[in-house]
């Protein structure tokens, strides 16, 4: 018995690929600036902002897909590996208000940054299709089980062409 | 010779002809319109109506004598054709094909409202040409002067749970119960005997809080249209019913009927949900298909083997009680119709029993340990060693099961063993069936338990039942995964999936057997036939409200036998059971 999946949807969880998302505009240059220090907090801040705008953007597409297996939003994010193997899929995202604050760090060459996200996450994991009762579940839309909990979305980012992008996004098992 | 009330072969079993649209052209156009055994209605006679319908139709009708209409669709050419119309208070239904075509119209008109609910029905809309296809339009009677009124008919969950017998004018009795939002049972009983209850895709419209109009297409069968409206009050229905029979022969008729309230079941909707079954929604980026609705297609999906593919497969894998592995199986979504299985028990370790059974060779155990046994034909040949599970459902009542070995048709037993009463019961099922010989069969065997210490009755057995016909229980076996048993008749059960909002959806049906081992504790099982072959049992405790179970089911895969439990709830229960007594006559009451 193995538990090796040939799923994309698995695979891309397992190599953390890099997902298509909008990139971010590029944030405006700060040469204007006399002071050293003052640029490069004032580049930092605009590196957050134009982050924390890709990540919005982001959490807004994958909450607006539709439950296609083709929709690239709709893709696992789980890094627990029972989780991916049950083909547990993200569904919904919303920020956990209750939470910790959310927290964007670039790092000092400013190519890459991460960021740790407190969320109410929804999750919907398909019932294997291995008995009648479940193969008619999914023939009227069904066939799910559907659960809401509170994770840390944890994202690494990185910058091209003077644009942030996701590199890899992923829920830890708490 | 008397006239056999039961046919040559059950609906699930005919092999119906793929008639080709020239062949169904050809029969419509052999009548003239729809035949009835009442007076037809001419209420409408001499009068003209338009009837306009959101999103579908505009119907212009002038209607001539009782019998002949013109209609005009959409403003476009007159056509003539006959008509049928039956009225129930102040609903007036009709129904009318359209000549030179292959479609139609039934229609319902409150007169008090003049909203109208509009069934456009047609013809060689799927590959199996004589299925009826159905779209529903709402709408309403154009009134001079008078502006469109604003309510509309719609479809509801308020029919959900009900049951009734129903007897026709033309003499045709059944009971029709409704346990879904987008599906129904009907068990015919003048065309059939009443052995089986079958499922159809069904809609449910309600016109107001006394009157609602049912339909179903009996699809995977015939692919004959029924409907009607009801008065709930006075359980009278007018309607009609487009279709071929088994021998291809048109049937198109308008009837009345009279019948008797069988009772409610309980509904699972968060209350004040009364919204019914929403059609199937488009493909993404499709747009939506005229006449969409959810089908049980499992006839197509069954694997279907030959007798040597099954021995194949069969003494390539033969398994029981596979431990439960993979991520799969780990519980939670993915732990099946195992999820709420309760523990297996030990009590059987160590013991040395006989089951003297009345109509089968007596089978003589020596339980190894709390999975494996050594069994053999009483004093037949060495000891045969097989792999068991045992569950206790009540104190001293155990099921438990496992494969033969070297049989030609591959048998499990599956056994209640009632050390209380010294009473044994064994479903015997067994593939290379007539049909497909992956599908199970099964024999029943009732006996008596011989051990050490157990004097067991000499007369008395476990006996068939019918105290659980008409009852409906729900059975939640894993988080997602709950189905409703609904015990149709003495010798078939449905079961009904539920939605997302907790409605009746898709239901499939199959013949069963019930045995009552005590007050309260009944041994069934149910033949996935024309599905997917399995053989289900449980053993119901209705005072724990728990079931356990065993399956027993032979796929491309090879043959398994595993456990299954479930919680349950009671739905309830209709009062079917004096419909399947036959009479002195012979036939049913």
């Amino acid at each position: 018995m193995t538990n090796k999946s040939t799923s994309s949807r698995r695979t891309f969880l397992k190599h953390g690929a890099i997902l298509a998302v909008p990139l971010a505009a590029a944030a405006a240059p700060a040469a204007v600036l006399a002071d050293d220090g003052l640029k490069e907090r004032l580049a930092k801040l605009e590196d957050q902002s134009a982050i924390r705008e890709l990540h919005q953007n982001w959490l807004r597409d994958i909450n607006r897909a539709n439950h296609s297996e083709a929709s690239p939003a709709a893709t696992t994010l789980f890094a627990d590996a029972d989780d991916a193997a049950r083909g547990r899929l993200v569904r919904g995202i919303a920020a956990d208000r209750f939470g910790e604050l959310d927290a964007i760090e670039v790092a000092p060459d400013g190519r890459r940054a991460a960021g740790r996200f407190h969320c109410i996450v929804e999750t919907e994991t398909p019932i294997a299709k291995d008995c009648t009762l479940a193969q008619m579940a999914h023939a009227q839309g069904s066939g799910f089980v559907r659960s809401t909990e509170r994770r840390v979305l944890n994202v690494e980012y990185a910058k091209t062409n003077a644009a942030w992008s996701i590199a890899k996004a992923e829920f830890p098992p708490v | 010779m008397p006239e056999t009330l039961y046919p040559k072969e059950q609906m699930h079993r005919i092999a119906y002809t793929k008639l080709t649209k020239d062949q169904i052209s050809e029969k419509l156009s052999a009548v003239s319109g729809p035949t009835s055994a009442s007076p037809l209605s001419d209420v409408f006679a001499g009068k003209s109506i338009r009837i306009v319908t959101d999103n579908g139709p505009t119907l212009s009708y002038t209607f001539n004598g009782n019998n002949q209409l013109s209609l005009t669709e959409n403003g476009g050419s007159a056509v003539n054709a006959g008509y049928g119309a039956l009225t129930l208070d102040s609903i007036v239904f009709f129904s009318h094909m359209i000549p030179n075509s292959v479609r139609g119209y039934a229609v319902a008109i409150d007169r008090n409202t003049n909203l109208a609910t509009v069934f456009d029905l047609w013809f060689c809309g799927y590959k199996d040409n004589r299925e009826v296809q159905r779209e529903i339009y709402y709408g309403y009677v154009e009134q001079a002067g008078e502006d469109a009124p604003k309510g509309r008919h719609a479809t509801t969950d308020r029919m959900e749970g009900k049951g009734f017998y129903w007897k026709q004018d033309a003499g045709a009795e059944t009971l029709e119960l409704y346990p879904s939002t987008s599906y129904s049972n009907f068990v015919e009983l003048s065309r059939l005997g009443g052995e089986l209850s079958f499922c159809a895709p069904s809609d449910y419209v309600k016109i107001d809080d006394n009157h609602y109009i049912y339909t179903r297409t009996e699809c995977e069968f015939s692919g004959t249209f029924t409907g009607y409206v009801i008065d709930l009050n006075r359980i009278e229905q007018v309607g009609t019913r487009l279709g071929f029979k088994a021998n291809d022969e048109l049937e198109y008729y308008v009837f009345r009927g009279n019948g008797k309230w069988l009772g409610q079941f309980a509904r699972f909707e968060k209350l004040g949900d009364e919204r019914g079954a929403e059609p199937p929604p488009p493909a993404p980026g499709k747009p939506a298909v005229k006449g969409a609705r959810r089908v049980y297609r499992p006839f197509e999906t069954m694997p279907k083997m030959t007798r040597a593919e099954v021995d194949a497969v069969c003494a390539k894998s033969s398994t029981a009680f596979e431990a439960p592995s993979g991520p799969a199986r780990a519980g939670g979504a993915g732990a099946g119709m195992a999820g709420n299985l309760g523990p297996s028990s030990d009590w059987l370790a160590g013991k040395e029993l006989t089951l003297r059974y009345d109509t089968l060779p007596a089978m003589e155990y020596r339980f190894a340990d709390a999975e494996t046994l050594h069994y053999r034909k009483e004093g037949r040949g060495a000891w045969i060693k097989a792999r068991y599970h045992a569950y206790e459902s009540c104190p001293g009542v155990f099921l438990f099961g496992h494969l033969l070995q070297d049989e030609p048709n591959h048998d499990g037993h599956m056994v209640v063993a009632d050390f209380d009463q010294g009473l044994v019961t064994v479903f015997n099922g067994y593939l290379n069936t007539p049909y497909f010989a992956n599908e199970a069969g099964v024999k029943i065997h009732f006996g008596v338990i011989e051990m050490d210490g157990l004097i067991p009755p000499k007369y008395r057995r476990h006996e068939l039942t019918d105290e659980m016909v008409g009852r409906s229980i729900t059975q939640n076996y894993s988080p997602g995964l709950t189905s409703m048993h609904v015990y149709t008749t003495p010798h078939s059960l449905s079961w009904v999936i539920f939605t997302d909002t907790d409605s009746g959806g898709l239901e499939w049906s199959g013949p069963a057997g019930y045995v009552k081992i005590r007050d309260g504790l009944y041994f069934m099982y149910w033949l996935e036939e024309a599905c997917n072959g399995t053989l289900g049992t449980i053993l119901v405790n209705l005072k724990t409200m728990r079931d356990v179970g065993i399956g027993y089911v032979c796929g491309a895969r090879g043959l398994n036998m595993g456990a299954i439990g479930a919680h349950e709830r009671l739905v309830g229960r209709l009062d079917v059971v004096p419909f399947y007594r036959v009479r002195e006559s012979g036939r049913l009451e």
